[in-house]
């Protein structure tokens, strides 16, 4: 009997003790979260503070209340551009007329077109091409781009539908889309593909950039890169980058519905099908039924021989053959 | 002997050809009316300083720094250098019928610069040229905003019908003998039709319009005179004119193409492709009925 009257007592001293440590446990949680409290009110009074990486490449710290978001234009919105680059330019057919007779291989058209689309030097949207068609004819220099075929063969193999022809005729790229299996390449009869091996030539200046389709700008690593008629400029009414830059009046580029064709050297505009009529015109690998949308006018009277150091490049598909 | 006079003879035969091709290169058969423009520009340091600038973009990279004869070399003719005798010789409207016209390797400038601008590349050359005096022409600019441009379609004959005429103070004056071109406007720049012509007595000029011109959807186009008078200077103006053959050629996505996505694939495809499908998959489900029905059989035979 003693020992239950005992055993009471001992359970209050260990309630006691419990209590004891709850409440001494609880004072310190309390005065600490007391102290945490006033903490962050000190720190919600002096305001936050963002850190903000300037244009210039300075790390500045402002008041997160005096930062506003930068607004950004309809041309910087990748659903818009996405949107207008998939459309194309209502009621247009763009061609483009090559004149073999007026080519001398300056290149401004590719370093132009390098230029524009931040293409490392080995990469061609456009590439002068040195030709000799058979041992009896004499070698040209012949200036291709991609050929923005009405059937192309590039659009139908690729898998993901990144790549794809709008309703001027374009034939365009969305590096968003793309997945690299680079089936475009081996289906283009031309090789108007090329492939972003590497790191793109101005990968972290374009990093920022919002990516526009009708530039493909910011380049992609590993994804595919091709001649765009310079969409852009063209939608300005702009002749595009490689035919503004010929000083030797090669090409000439319009829409085929309003039936004319404006010189990038001159200026001058003249009728697409006379022109053609008139001199010959001719279309690469028509047996393909591709339908190319770039026109070729034969090497006829040069007025500028073929250089004798591009004569062995020249001939070096006539040993293959 | 008869060597030396061989050589002599092949030596002057070069000459000679030399001779002829630098005549035939100084030989632009400029026509006596282009000959006799002149600029309204004054050519002071001012504007060949501009003409500088112009001169460097458009024209340095074959004819090179003026005076300094490193023009070209590789092209064939060698572009002239243009403080040469030779370019000095040539009057201020012959040199600007060049920049206009351009010949072989030389590109025409007539759409690429203003008239201005043409000008002042030519006041640029000049100023390398200390005993040249400057003829200024007539052309009052203040002037061409008198002159009015009306034009009248005749769809029986298909002309375009011009009048030039200026609101002088005095009453109206007819423009006679003024150059006077049509185009039209196309995406990417003017478009000329027919030849350049020059106005009657009447003030009046007539062009022939092309009957295959293509329009807008409706067959609207829009038409440019552009008139150049010695006195009242380039005037342009616009008009639209519903006198083009209707154009609404279908965007070439329309068709239902091999390319397109499966929404715009051929039906013939997306068909074929289905049957194909449904006929592979049908021959799997009797292969495996069949085997059902067997070990069925065989179940019944066991029994």
């Amino acid at each position: 009997m003693s020992e239950q009257e005992e055993k009471p007592k001992k359970k209050t001293r260990r309630e006691f003790l419990q209590q004891l440590g709850i409440v001494g446990i609880g004072s310190v949680l309390g005065s600490s979260a007391i102290l945490a409290g006033i903490n962050y009110d000190k720190k919600k009074t002096e305001g936050q503070r963002i850190r903000i990486l300037t244009a210039e490449n300075e790390l500045l710290e402002i008041e997160k209340s005096d930062a506003t978001p930068v607004v950004k234009t309809k041309y910087e919105n990748l659903t818009y551009l996405q949107k207008q680059g998939r459309d194309g330019i209502e009621g247009k057919r763009f061609v483009m007329v090559i004149d073999l007779s007026k080519c001398q291989n300056a290149r401004k058209c590719m370093s132009a077109c390098q230029n524009a689309h931040h293409l490392r030097p080995e990469q061609h949207h456009i590439n002068v091409l040195k030709m000799e068609e058979t041992e009896n004819t004499p070698p040209f220099y012949m200036p291709k781009p991609c050929q923005h075929c009405d059937n192309p063969p590039c659009v139908s193999v690729c898998p993901v539908d990144a790549t794809f022809k709008r309703q001027d005729g374009i034939v365009l790229i969305d590096n968003e889309r793309c997945i690299g299996c680079r089936f475009c390449i081996a289906a283009c009869p031309y090789s108007a593909r090329v492939f972003n091996w590497a790191e793109p030539l101005h990968a972290q200046e374009d990093a920022d950039k919002t990516y526009d389709v009708e530039l493909n700008v910011p380049q992609k690593k590993g994804t595919i890169s091709k001649c765009l008629f310079s969409a852009d400029q063209v939608r300005l009414g702009k002749l595009p980058y490689c035919v503004s830059a010929c000083p030797n009046g090669v090409y000439y580029f319009g829409d085929e519905n309003e039936d004319a064709v404006t010189n990038g050297t001159t200026k001058e505009t003249v009728r697409f099908r006379k022109l053609l009529a008139d001199n010959g015109g001719y279309t690469l690998m028509p047996e393909l039924g591709t339908k190319p949308r770039v026109y070729y006018l034969p090497p006829k009277g040069k007025e500028v021989p073929f250089q004798e150091k591009d004569r062995d490049e020249a001939a070096e598909h006539l040993s293959h053959s | 002997m008869y060597r030396i006079k061989f050589k002599i003879a092949i030596i002057l035969g070069f000459t000679g050809l030399i001779n002829f091709q630098s005549f035939a290169q100084n030989n632009w058969d400029v026509p006596a009316d282009k000959k006799s423009k002149n600029s309204n520009i004054e050519f002071n340091s001012g504007t060949a300083k501009e003409g500088e600038g112009i001169y460097n973009t458009n024209c340095k990279s074959c004819h090179g720094d003026i005076g300094k004869n490193n023009s070209l070399q590789s092209l064939k003719p060698v572009p002239p250098d243009l403080s040469s005798a030779q370019s000095k010789a040539l009057l201020d409207g012959e040199l600007f019928h060049i920049l206009n016209v351009g010949r072989g390797l030389m590109p025409s400038f007539k759409e690429v610069l203003p008239e201005s601008d043409r000008w002042k590349v030519i006041a640029y050359m000049r100023s390398y040229d200390k005993d040249y005096v400057q003829i200024i022409s007539k052309t009052d600019p203040a002037k061409a905003n008198l002159v009015k441009i009306k034009m009248v379609f005749d769809s029986i004959n298909s002309k375009l019908n011009v009048e030039v005429v200026a609101n002088e103070k005095a009453g109206i004056v007819k423009l006679k003998n003024a150059e006077i071109a049509l185009f039209v406007t196309r995406h990417f720049g003017k478009m000329q039709l027919d030849k350049t012509l020059r106005t009657d007595n009447n003030g009046n000029a007539s062009f022939d319009f092309p009957k295959d011109l293509p329009g807008d959807k409706v067959g609207n186009v829009e038409l440019i005179v552009r008139v150049n008078d010695e006195i009242y200077g380039e005037i342009e103006s616009i008009s639209k004119f519903k006198i083009a053959v209707p154009t609404d050629k279908p965007s070439l996505t329309e068709k239902r193409a091999m390319w397109n996505v499966l929404a715009k694939a051929p039906i013939w495809l997306i068909l074929l492709y289905l049957s194909g499908v449904l006929l592979a998959t049908g021959v799997i489900l009797y292969i495996i009925y069949n085997l059902y029905k067997l070990s069925k059989s065989n179940n019944n035979l066991k029994n």
